[in-house]
């Protein structure tokens, strides 16, 4: 009887021994990893709320014109609560914005703004209201076969199967891709820029916009083993060069071989 | 042929040759000499000979001493050099082309590469085969026209007609013929022969009401592949739940049964807008959803897909014929030689939360027929 209290009573104490160490092992795993983590997560809030920060001010300089100084709009622009980071990635990093005249639609044009200078004005449009953001990393690798295919369904319309772009209603126009980078190609879809319908991630995945990104990137800067692509237009062009040029000069010189006989 | 054929062809052959030798100019027409003026006189007649008799096989007959391809051939033996030359120069370009063809193909850095191709394989490849053919083509035609004779001769052909006595005989053949199928003795058998080649001939006539309008007893340009509860499914099988598209967002969409994706005349656009930008007919009030509303894409002009879909200013856009229309306000057309609405479907939610269509169509689809109520 007394040998088995003080059993029961040394194994309560080895327990409360045994629950002690488990936790200071776990107080001393979690500081371990999660503090060094916790500092990281500071630091890039800090870097986070300083290129907020500086995108202001590029936002206060630059856009607040016509967008209004607290993102509200106005006469001239219209209000950028709630577009997103992709918004700014693809107008400001195709050289649509700043805007120089009003027109049916946004030129592409020369870029005003760094690279970094863009992410700054992306992060201050993304604060506010939040939005459609760009994923981080190397947007070209995604699976080609399974990007062409998605672009064709959903993008040829418009852009046409090359990528060569194509006319809208009332002076509006679908624009060629070459020009596009990598990053104004996925912020397209996730923003839906001017005429362009928007994609959720319902509609395409992350992965697929992915793809379709690849795939646009790749087919707008393969080269031409066959020669002259003539626009990428596709078979009408080739057709017209076939019939005009090609037949024409047979034409001409059988008419000469004609004459000399 | 008369001679002045005969002199005619000798001049453009000369005109032809003319820049060898400027003696040739000098004599005028006839360039050759008049020692050589007999022998082609000579040669002619054969040839008239040969057409009066009927019997030539076209083969050059030579006449006199002197054959007539000689003496054309010797006329300069300088031009004819020079010709030589130029006909070897063209050969052996295509020899060049050729071996051109072989280094390209061969040695040549073909290898596909984004950004970094060699673009002027192809074009090389290209240019060497043309002169390889070109120098064939080319040295073959200044051989035909320079060096080789090109005399005409002109053969007669035999009559037509058999002998009446050969002809006779074939008539009595055919006649012999009939009388021993028995047909002229046997009224039954030409009888029923005469009734089944009739009836044989009636045979297609059937087959002209599948062109009247028997053909569209079956309805199958009034209906397509939606119904009651059929659900809006993407071209990848995948049903479209409501809050998977975004404002501004837009999906073609098929009938959700089987072999709906392959149905032509059956494709949608679910298109997605601020519910009080969507203006509906009070009739249409509950086709919609929430801002989505659903089209057929068959553009009603000339049934082109209608997929360009502008999410700003709501209008639809057909590539081929530049029909317009106002995707907001019940897709009528506002430009373009469409002239009636694309059809709208009907759509509500089940209670799965995927988009179904509430019934088919209420009109055909896609461009106008004669049998089509307006």
């Amino acid at each position: 009887m007394s040998t088995a209290t003080r059993s029961s009573k040394r194994s309560n104490r080895s327990s409360y021994a045994t629950l002690l160490l488990v936790l200071a092992l776990l107080g001393g795993i979690y500081t371990a990893f999660a503090a060094p983590k916790s500092k990281a997560e500071v630091a890039s809030g800090g870097q986070q709320s300083l290129a907020v920060k500086e995108g202001a001010a590029l936002f206060a300089t630059g856009c607040s014109t016509c967008h209004g100084l607290n993102l509200e709009g106005g006469a001239g622009g219209p209000s950028l609560i709630g577009v997103g980071g992709a918004a700014v990635v693809f107008q400001v990093g195709s050289g649509r914005m700043p805007l120089v005249a009003g027109q049916v639609q946004a030129p592409r044009k020369k870029v005003k703004y760094s690279p970094s200078e863009t992410d700054q004005l992306a992060a201050f449009v993304q604060s506010n209201g939040g939005g459609p953001e760009l994923p981080a990393g190397d947007l070209t690798d995604g699976d080609l076969a399974l990007g062409g295919d998605l672009f064709r369904t959903n993008c040829a319309g418009c852009h046409s199967a090359g990528g060569a772009g194509g006319v809208l209603t009332f002076g509006k126009y679908a624009p060629k891709l070459k020009p596009a980078t990598p990053a104004v190609i996925y912020a397209a879809m996730q923003s839906g820029p001017e005429s362009m319908p928007r994609f959720s991630a319902n509609q395409l995945t992350d992965q697929q916009k992915r793809a379709i990104t690849n795939y646009v990137y790749d087919t707008t800067h393969a080269a031409q083993p066959g020669g002259a692509a003539l626009g990428k237009y596709g078979p009408v062009p080739e057709g017209l060069v076939i019939w005009l040029v090609g037949i024409g000069a047979l034409v001409v010189l059988t008419l000469w071989i004609g004459a000399r006989a | 042929m008369s001679d002045d054929d005969a002199a005619k062809g000798e001049s453009i052959r000369d005109r032809l040759r003319s820049p060898a030798s400027s003696d040739e100019a000098n004599s005028g027409g006839d360039s050759r000499g008049s020692d050589l003026s007999g022998s082609d006189f000579q040669n002619t007649d054969s040839r008239q000979q040969l057409a009066a008799t009927g019997h030539g096989e076209g083969q050059r007959v030579a006449s006199g001493a002197a054959p007539a391809t000689v003496t054309t051939k010797l006329l300069d033996e300088r031009a004819a050099r020079s010709a030589e030359r130029k006909v070897a120069a063209l050969f052996l370009l295509s020899v060049i082309g050729v071996v051109g063809f072989f280094v390209v193909y061969w040695f040549a850095d073909f290898t596909y590469r984004v950004d970094k191709h060699w673009a002027l394989y192809t074009p090389l490849l290209g240019v060497s085969m043309f002169l390889a053919l070109f120098g064939i083509g080319a040295g073959t035609v200044q051989w035909a026209k320079t060096i080789m004779v090109d005399e005409e001769t002109v053969q007669e052909r035999h009559h037509l007609a058999s002998e009446p006595d050969v002809r006779a005989e074939a008539a009595s053949m055919l006649k012999t013929g009939l009388e021993e199928t028995g047909l002229p003795r046997r009224a039954l058998l030409r009888n029923t022969l005469l009734l089944g080649g009739g009836s044989l001939a009636l045979l297609p006539v059937p087959l002209l009401f599948s062109l009247g309008p028997y053909a569209h007893k079956e309805d199958a340009l009034r209906r397509t592949g939606w119904g009651k509860n059929v659900r809006l499914v993407r071209s990848n099988g995948t049903g479209v739940k409501l809050g998977d598209l975004l404002v501004g967002g837009a999906e073609s969409v098929f009938p959700g049964v089987p072999g709906g994706r392959k149905m032509a005349d059956s494709a949608v656009l679910l298109i997605r807008m601020r519910p009080e930008e969507l203006q509906v007919q009070d009739s249409r009030k509950s086709w919609v959803v929430d801002g989505h509303v659903a089209y057929s894409v068959i553009c009603t002009h000339l049934g082109c897909p209608v997929k360009l879909y502008e999410q700003q200013t709501h209008h639809l856009f057909c590539p081929c014929h530049q029909s317009t229309f106002q995707a907001d306000k019940g897709a009528h057309p506002i430009f373009g030689p469409a002239a009636r609405p694309l059809p709208q479907l009907a759509i509500s939610v089940d209670p799965e939360g995927y988009f179904v269509a509430q019934a088919d169509f209420d009109q055909p689809v896609g461009p106008s027929f004669w049998e089509r109520k307006p």
